[in-house]
């Protein structure tokens, strides 16, 4: 019955013989385990095709919802993690299997005489590989493929007279936009595959039609294709996906933060098998008096592609195999010792940890700061996306209100040359050089704040502790005011007076309590004032009573004496506005005599931030996250 | 291998059929596990694009912790969501009201979105209120005044103004079923409607 049907089907459709011709190639010499890559890679590409269209369900091209459709594969989706998982994995496979195969075939001679033509499809299908993984990356929208990709669009207007123009078409315009990501997926989805499978079509008949390039032994008969050399590359291809899907599994495919074009990111870095052009490009620094930029990322290269295209001819003359060979071994031992070198330029920090002084150090310091900057930054987008949602605007509207990802953007700009932030979760370093010589530019150091207006910044103001007092780096150790009349006060008049241990205990308790009650001015939203309501009345009594003489020259409550620095609503989102807007200001360093170095960054001459980002700031000091409003 | 091609018309002839390794096609146990392999891998990948495209649809999209209630009407019941005031439904003429909510379209949370929409009318005291949808093949319906009927301009279904079918009307009626009732909700002078969609083209009213 089965038979019968069988024999219908196939009267009519030729399945049999197709079957047949496809199956039972002769291979001279028999199966073997060496002939694998070229299957390898078809089935890789296959993989590729059909995670690829299942990932084109989901995702959206465009600026706002790139990033976003990736994120909800990425997080969202059942399944979607892997899904991506796969086909970020199987890319990476695939470029590693090219040079394998490649390989292969330069050992073998296998493309010399009559094998050129199908030599020539071999290095046009590694091209378009190689474009697929590049305009892949940039697909997510995130800052690693953002300005990677964006360095790669840059270099591609170097040439001269056509340079502008590739790029501006490439790009979709002369920024990048809606029509980057609706062209990069044309190209990786649409152009490239379809280029890739006729390229392949052809590959593989001319390679049918040649047939393999080994020779019949006598001691290993020949076989056909089917079924053991199938066996073999069936074998080979599921070790092939157990081994990408246990990868996709174990490290899940990551995300960065959205792209933010006025936001640089400092870790770009392109796809790891790109490294070597990365790297190599630094060697081309103009040195020899001309644009060498040009030489190093398109002449170069094109050179080196093109003794790849003139091999087979090459290797009709006397040597040239031999030529052929050593000039493949040496291109990919160098690609492999610079994609090494820019690993060691990167880690170079953690294999020299003494070596702190060097710029190598501090280059892949910086590097390493910058990584774990843009994931604390994507840590800080996905709370977002998981407590608000999306909006239509996208990912960096929702980043654009975040005090707290906006906070850390501003402060590392506009305050953390002088201010450290020694956040337990996000810590900024303060200015580079803290420890230099007293009479050094670089001697400057503004208080910490972290915690800014907590009870205990406070208690450490009003503290005479080396280390974590008034005068210490925390505070004012690096300003002018470390001799000025707070800190002497501080040391002389208050701590001075507290002779006994008993005495020091008391003083301790009443500087809490006045650290209470100026707090309470703040209403920080992370500290819980109406538990403490005692202290703080405590706190309000002293600062009445004048125990500790601040109101001699701080107004607070009722007294109005004071010249410098209102304590009413100390350190509030008022308070605090102001003090970033014009420190020079009425109730703050009042005409500026007692301010040392603080800019005005909002004030009639000075427009350093706006009013905007000045609110960001302060909810971000006060540690308040609540979204700014649109 | 460097020989003409056979001619493929005869599919019996091809000259490699002769050598020692014929023999039935899947005549070994290699050939079996790699009959095996080769199905099993072209299916993998398949399969992880399936099961994820198959399960997203079906999942029910959770709105995000910090960010509900956006029309904020206080006193909704669970599905149900305010339409209008009292006043604002007439007790002769049926109107279209639409329906304002949070809505999630896969990553996006958008706030205050019309998300569909009612006709309502009073009976007496109580307020009757019917969805838009046409039950046949989803058009939405429209009243109007001059039949005193609910009409739908796609295959001429057409409504009394309770919703039940119109029969015999002089053209045909292709509609399963009579308009679907929605559940009201009055809070004070809060008018509520539990929206929801039904399938079409169904006798009966099923929700989606």
């Amino acid at each position: 019955m089965f038979r019968k049907l069988y024999n219908w089907f196939d009267s009519r459709t030729g399945v049999q013989a197709s079957l047949e011709e496809a199956l039972y190639e002769n291979i001279p010499g028999g199966a073997k385990w060496r002939y694998v890559s070229g299957s390898m890679l078809v089935f890789a590409f296959m993989t590729q095709m059909i995670t690829g269209l299942f990932l084109w369900m989901h995702y959206s091209p465009g600026s706002q919802n790139a990033w976003a459709s990736v994120y909800y594969i990425t997080f969202e989706m059942e399944g979607g993690n892997l899904l991506r998982g796969i086909h970020h994995v199987m890319a990476q496979a695939m470029v590693c299997l090219l040079p394998i195969h490649l390989l292969q075939v330069v050992i073998e001679k296998a493309y010399t005489k009559p094998r050129e033509f199908n030599w020539w499809l071999g290095l046009v299908l590694m091209k378009i590989t190689l474009a697929l993984g590049l305009t892949g990356y940039l697909l997510p929208w995130d800052q690693k493929g953002y300005w990677a990709t964006k360095v790669a669009t840059e270099l591609a207007a170097l040439p001269p007279l056509i340079g502008g123009l590739t790029q501006k078409i490439i790009v979709g315009g002369a920024d990048y936009g809606h029509f980057t990501l609706t062209r990069f997926f044309a190209l990786h989805a649409g152009v490239l595959p379809g280029l890739l499978i006729g390229f392949l079509v052809l590959h593989l008949a001319m390679f049918r039609k040649h047939g393999i390039t080994a020779h019949s032994s006598p001691h290993r008969p020949d076989q056909l294709f089917w079924p053991m050399q199938v066996l073999k590359d069936g074998i080979a291809c599921a070790l092939l996906f157990a081994v990408v899907v246990f990868a996709a599994i174990a490290e899940p495919v990551e995300l960065g933060p959205p792209a933010e074009p006025t936001e640089a990111f400092g870790a770009a870095r392109p796809e790891w098998y790109f490294l070597f052009l990365f790297q190599m490009l630094k060697y081309f620094d103009g040195s020899l008096g001309f644009n060498t930029e040009l030489v190093g990322a398109i002449v170069l290269p094109g050179v080196l592609f093109g003794f790849m295209f003139a091999m087979p001819l090459i290797a009709r003359k006397k040597f040239g195999h031999h030529l052929n060979v050593t000039v493949i071994v040496v291109i990919i031992s160098a690609a492999a010792y610079l994609t090494w070198e820019a690993k060691q330029e990167d880690n170079y920090h953690l294999n020299h940890p003494d070596d702190v002084q060097s710029e190598a150090y501090k280059k892949s310091k910086r590097f390493h700061d910058e990584v774990g900057r843009s994931e604390k930054e994507f840590e800080l987008i996905q709370q977002l996306v998981q407590d608000y949602g999306i909006p239509l605007e996208g990912p960096a509207v929702l980043q654009q209100r975040d005090p707290l990802t906006m906070g850390l953007r501003l402060f590392r700009r506009q305050c953390a040359s002088c201010h450290a932030y020694s956040h337990d979760e996000y810590a900024i370093a303060g200015p580079p050089n803290p420890a230099a010589a007293s009479d050094s530019p670089l001697n400057y150091g503004a208080p910490d704040l972290a915690h800014f207006g907590s009870v205990k910044w406070i208690e450490g103001l009003l503290s005479n502790d080396a280390d974590n007092g008034i005068r210490s780096e925390s505070y004012f150790g690096k300003t002018l005011h470390i001799e000025g009349e707070m800190a002497e006060h501080v040391y002389e008049t208050m701590w001075a007076a507290a002779e006994t241990d008993a005495d020091r205990q008391a003083l301790a308790t009443q500087i809490e309590q006045v650290a209470w009650a100026l707090s309470a001015e703040a209403q920080l939203p992370y500290i819980d004032y109406a538990a403490n309501q005692e202290k703080i009345d405590a706190g309000i009594a002293h600062l009445n009573d004048d125990t500790f003489g601040c109101i001699g020259c701080h107004n607070y409550g009722d007294n109005e004496d004071g010249y410098v620095i209102n304590l009413n609503g100390y350190a509030s989102a008022d308070w605090l506005t102001k003090m970033i807007s014009d420190p020079t200001q009425t109730g703050f360093y009042d005409g500026g005599s007692e301010n040392d170095r603080m800019p005005s960054f909002h004030s009639e001459a000075t427009k350093l931030l706006t009013p905007r980002e000045i609110e960001l700031l302060v909810r971000f000091l006060r540690e308040d996250r609540t979204l700014l409003e649109d | 291998m460097n020989e003409a091609k056979p001619e493929q018309n005869d599919s019996e002839s091809s000259p490699v059929l002769e050598t020692n390794e014929r023999r039935g096609f899947l005549g070994s146990a290699a050939a079996i596990t790699a009959a095996a392999l080769g199905g099993l891998l072209g299916v993998g990948p398949l399969a992880i694009g399936l099961y994820a495209t198959v399960m997203d649809p079906l999942r029910k999209k959770k709105p995000p912790l910090k960010n509900t209630g956006g029309t904020g009407v206080a006193g909704a019941k669970e599905g149900f969501y305010f339409v209008a005031q009292i006043g604002e439904i007439d007790s002769h003429v049926p109107r279209r009201f639409t329906i304002v909510a949070d809505k999630i379209d896969a990553w996006n949370f958008m706030k205050n979105q019309p998300i569909g929409s009612v006709y309502m009318r009073m009976q007496g005291e109580q307020v009757e209120c019917f969805h838009t949808t046409c039950p046949h093949a989803g058009c939405a319906v429209s009243y109007e005044l001059e039949s005193q009927s609910y009409l739908c301009p796609c295959h001429n279904s057409s409504f009394k103004v309770d919703g039940s079918k119109l029969e015999g009307g002089g053209s045909s009626n292709p509609s399963p079923r009579g308009l679907d009732a929605l559940e009201v909700d009055v809070q004070g002078t809060s008018v509520f409607v539990k929206y929801e969609d039904y399938f079409t083209g169904r006798h009966d009213k099923i929700a989606k």
